[in-house]
């Protein structure tokens, strides 16, 4: 089996080789890579679409329905995530802290009810009491953080960034209060619904501006029709079409990345983790 | 402007979306979401394939850019056959599991139903669209998807199945990427059409040799052919029924298609069987594909592991059909893609039913089959005979295309392949009739209730009475109580069986409509 292995890794490995021979010079700026498509889009980009952003142009324009899909994927692996880890049967053991006097409580029977409060807070099986200078530094910088997403999904057009990178960005801010914190002050304030419902508007901003374009009488995702719904210069509504996308797209990421954290760190419970 | 392609490609991804968030108001709303958006899915569909009849290939450009530039749908008479056929088996599908959704995975049936619908939306982009970099995007969707329904299937061995499953897809997506990448270099375009011209200047190239081994090498892998498939057998068997009667007829006939569109219209059939000297190998390929695919369903003692491999050994045929290198072999390659999915899908359909009621389908539980489901062995009778290759269903005509194609291209050996399998197929099939026919229950025989047209009726105590038998103390068989499947899955059997007869009677109209302008 090894042997078998090692010649087919010799076969591709010098298919791979042989299919470099006819390759053009790195670099090349006559190959076909550089000649065919991209003078089109370097000379044409800014005049039919005002973005100065070439990458975000072909990406959320051009290659939008690409693109589309690639968010619809974020959501799959959101929803995968969910489909298989969460676990809705009550967590065995439920551990309570005694706040006044710090004695914990352990709970073996599932059936106990004792209601979090003032007197009693719940916690975590690996509790360890939470660092003061780690809680106070993630506080201050979680909402610069926020604040940075939305600038890197705003500027998308303008610079590199974009929703996929702005979400991602948002989502490690909720991820970094849950490291801080806990997981339950998480999910306490960004519930699963809240989570789910973001995930598949995320994804649904992207395709109803589509949507929008073909029942304004132009093909699918053709931004250009959209124009009399806006109050905004006509030359602007490709760009503004991107941002919105982007915005569908920023929304739909940060959500998946909560979801898919939240699910792995407590194996679907959604009590407990990290 | 016609913008029917979009719409048959996004109706079902609109109604993924509402369906996940209907499910938070009503957890049945979402399954009525899926219905409906199947349903003008497959509307649109069945108008795209009147057009392209009617009015020749059919182009749509997303975003209204023009094809090198943006991506378009280009949908010519073989994708909108293919889009047809996906999009009636997943609506007809959606009728007929609906129970056994609810009896496998009530729990998250909604996001059961966001899922399966995003499958389709893969399976039916794939098959629109006329760009080589999106068909990669949507072969990650659907691959994604058809995991993650795998993994909720059999509770020890669905995961295993479906880790399995991952690892081998994500090497023959990243093979096809691959190859995409060596062809992006070597011509600066993604656009298939734009391509294929640009291909015509550079044959000789060691790169589009590259590329083109690596995009049919992925392709391959994810259609599961021979050397490549030990992805497929258990992924299939141990997926929920309500997925793997989809993902069974469709998801390898999708790549049987895409592995078509590629030759076809990409590479061009001069450069495969003109410049590349490859097919003689490749039929080779697919005579093993079929006798090991034929030899190792007859050693499984699982129904539903038996029809999964009887799907590696019908791919074998579809390969060599293809590769053949004359018009008859394609033409026989194309219509098997129809009515293998036909096939496929009807005994599916009917192991789904027979699951239903009998939770396990092993050789050992199917015996009184005939007399407790009439209606239902009625359709796998019906469908087994089509595998086998019975005149007038419609496996018959596609295995006389590959047959004449064989002959044409001198490939005796792949003409007696074919007949092997047909034979050992037919030991198969009547093999599974005779334990479902003559094979008795435990304990003596019962009296005979007579066949009874209405299949609705007292399904639990029929379903009780089994619970009993398997414990082996049955006073009274219980082989001969009927004990059918509920009408909805009966009449998506029929229907499909319907199909199966009808695929095979106007067989040469779909030849003579579709595949040979296609071919021209």
């Amino acid at each position: 089996m090894k042997f078998f292995g090692f010649v087919i890794v010799c076969l591709t490995g010098g298919l791979l080789l042989y299919g470099t021979m006819d390759l053009p010079d790195w670099g090349d700026p006559g190959s076909p890579a550089s000649t065919h498509l991209s003078d089109y889009y370097i000379e044409h980009i800014v005049e039919e679409t005002q973005v100065p952003n070439l990458v975000t142009a072909v990406l959320a324009d051009y290659r939008g329905y690409d693109t589309m899909f690639e968010t619809a994927v974020v959501f799959c692996a959101g929803l995968a995530c969910f489909l298989l880890l969460r676990d809705f049967r009550p967590g065995k053991d439920r551990y309570f802290r005694h706040v006044p006097t710090g004695v914990m409580l352990h709970f073996k029977n599932p059936d106990t009810r004792l209601v979090a409060g003032n007197e009693f807070e719940h916690m975590d099986k690996e509790w360890v009491p939470s660092d003061m200078i780690i809680k106070t530094v993630c506080r201050i910088l979680i909402p610069f953080i926020q604040i940075y997403a939305l600038y890197v999904v705003a500027h998308g057009d303008f610079s590199p960034g974009g929703g996929f990178q702005g979400g991602v960005i948002f989502g490690s801010s909720l991820i970094l209060m849950a490291i801080s914190y806990n997981l339950k002050t998480l999910v306490k304030r960004v519930t699963e619904k809240f989570l789910s419902i973001f995930a598949a508007a995320g994804v649904l901003i992207y395709v109803g501006i589509g949507v929008a374009a073909m029942l304004m009488g132009g093909h699918f995702l053709d931004y250009g029709m959209l124009a009399p719904l806006l109050p905004s210069d006509p030359g602007h509504i490709r760009a503004l079409g991107m941002l919105g996308v982007e915005i569908g797209v920023g929304i739909a990421v940060m959500a998946v990345m909560v979801i898919i954290y939240i699910n792995i760190v407590s194996e679907g419970r959604h009590d407990e983790g990290l | 402007m016609n913008n029917m392609p979009a719409i048959l490609v996004l109706a079902p991804l609109l109604g993924a979306f509402f369906a996940g968030l209907a499910a938070w108001i009503q957890k049945q709303l979402s399954y009525y979401i899926a219905l409906a958006a199947m349903a003008v899915s497959c509307f649109a569909a069945v108008s795209v394939l009147t057009d392209v009849i009617t009015s020749g290939t059919m182009q749509y450009r997303m975003a209204g850019w023009a094809p090198p530039m943006g991506i378009e749908l280009r949908i010519y008479l073989l994708n909108a056959m293919v889009l047809v056929l996906i999009s009636a088996i997943a609506f007809v599908n959606l009728v007929a599991s609906v129970k056994n959704v609810e009896q496998e995975i009530s729990d998250r049936a909604p996001s059961f139903y966001v899922m399966y619908l995003l499958f389709v939306v893969g399976l039916l982009g794939v098959t629109a669209t006329g760009d080589l970099f999106n068909l990669y995007v949507l072969i990650e969707i659907t691959s994604l998807t058809s995991y993650t329904l795998i993994a909720l299937g059999d509770k020890d061995r669905g995961h295993l199945a479906a880790l399995n499953y991952v690892f081998i897809g994500v090497i023959g997506a990243s093979f096809y990427l691959l190859g995409v990448g060596y062809l992006y270099i070597t011509t600066g375009s993604l656009n298939m059409a734009d391509v294929a011209v640009i291909l015509k200047g550079i044959q000789g190239s060691s790169a589009v040799l590259t590329a083109f081994i690596l995009c049919i090498l992925g392709v391959w892998i994810k259609m599961a052919l021979f050397p490549l498939h030990v992805w497929l057998p258990n992924a299939y068997t141990f997926a929920p029924v309500g997925f793997a009667r989809v993902v069974a007829p469709l998801m390898t006939k999708v790549m049987v298609y895409v592995m078509v569109r590629l030759m076809v219209t990409v590479f061009g059939l001069e450069y495969i069987f003109e410049t590349l000297h490859l097919a003689d190998a490749v039929v080779w390929l697919a005579v093993t594909a079929i006798l090991a695919g034929a030899f190792t369903a007859l050693f499984q003692t699982d129904l539903k592991k038996m029809l999964a491999y009887i799907i590696v050994c019908e791919i074998g045929y579809m390969v060599g059909g293809a590769w053949l290198g004359n018009s008859l072999g394609m033409t026989g390659a194309i219509l098997h893609i129809l009515n293998d999915g036909l096939m496929t899908f009807a005994l599916f359909l009917a192991v789904g039913n027979i699951i239903y009621m009998r939770k396990q389908v092993a050789f050992s539980n199917l015996s009184g089959l005939f007399a407790a489901m009439p209606w239902t062995m009625a359709g796998f009778v019906l469908a087994g005979l089509s595998i086998i290759g019975v005149p007038p269903t419609c496996g018959f005509f596609s295995k006389w295309y590959l047959v004449l194609g064989a002959f044409e291209a001198g490939a005796y050996h792949f003409a007696a392949a074919l007949v092997i399998s047909s034979l050992v197929c037919a030991v198969l099939f009547f093999k599974v009739f005779e334990i479902c026919f003559f094979g008795s229950a435990p304990g003596a025989p019962g009296h005979h209730v007579p066949g009874n047209p209405q299949p609705s009726h007292d399904i639990h105590s029929a379903g009780h009475a089994w619970a009993k038998a398997d414990s082996g103390a049955g006073a009274h068989s219980p082989a001969e109580v009927m004990a059918e499947a509920p009408v909805s899955m009966l009449a998506a059997l029929g229907l499909v069986s319907v199909a199966i007869i009808a695929a095979g009677v106007y067989a040469g109209t779909i030849v003579n409509t579709i595949i040979l302008p296609f071919l021209q």
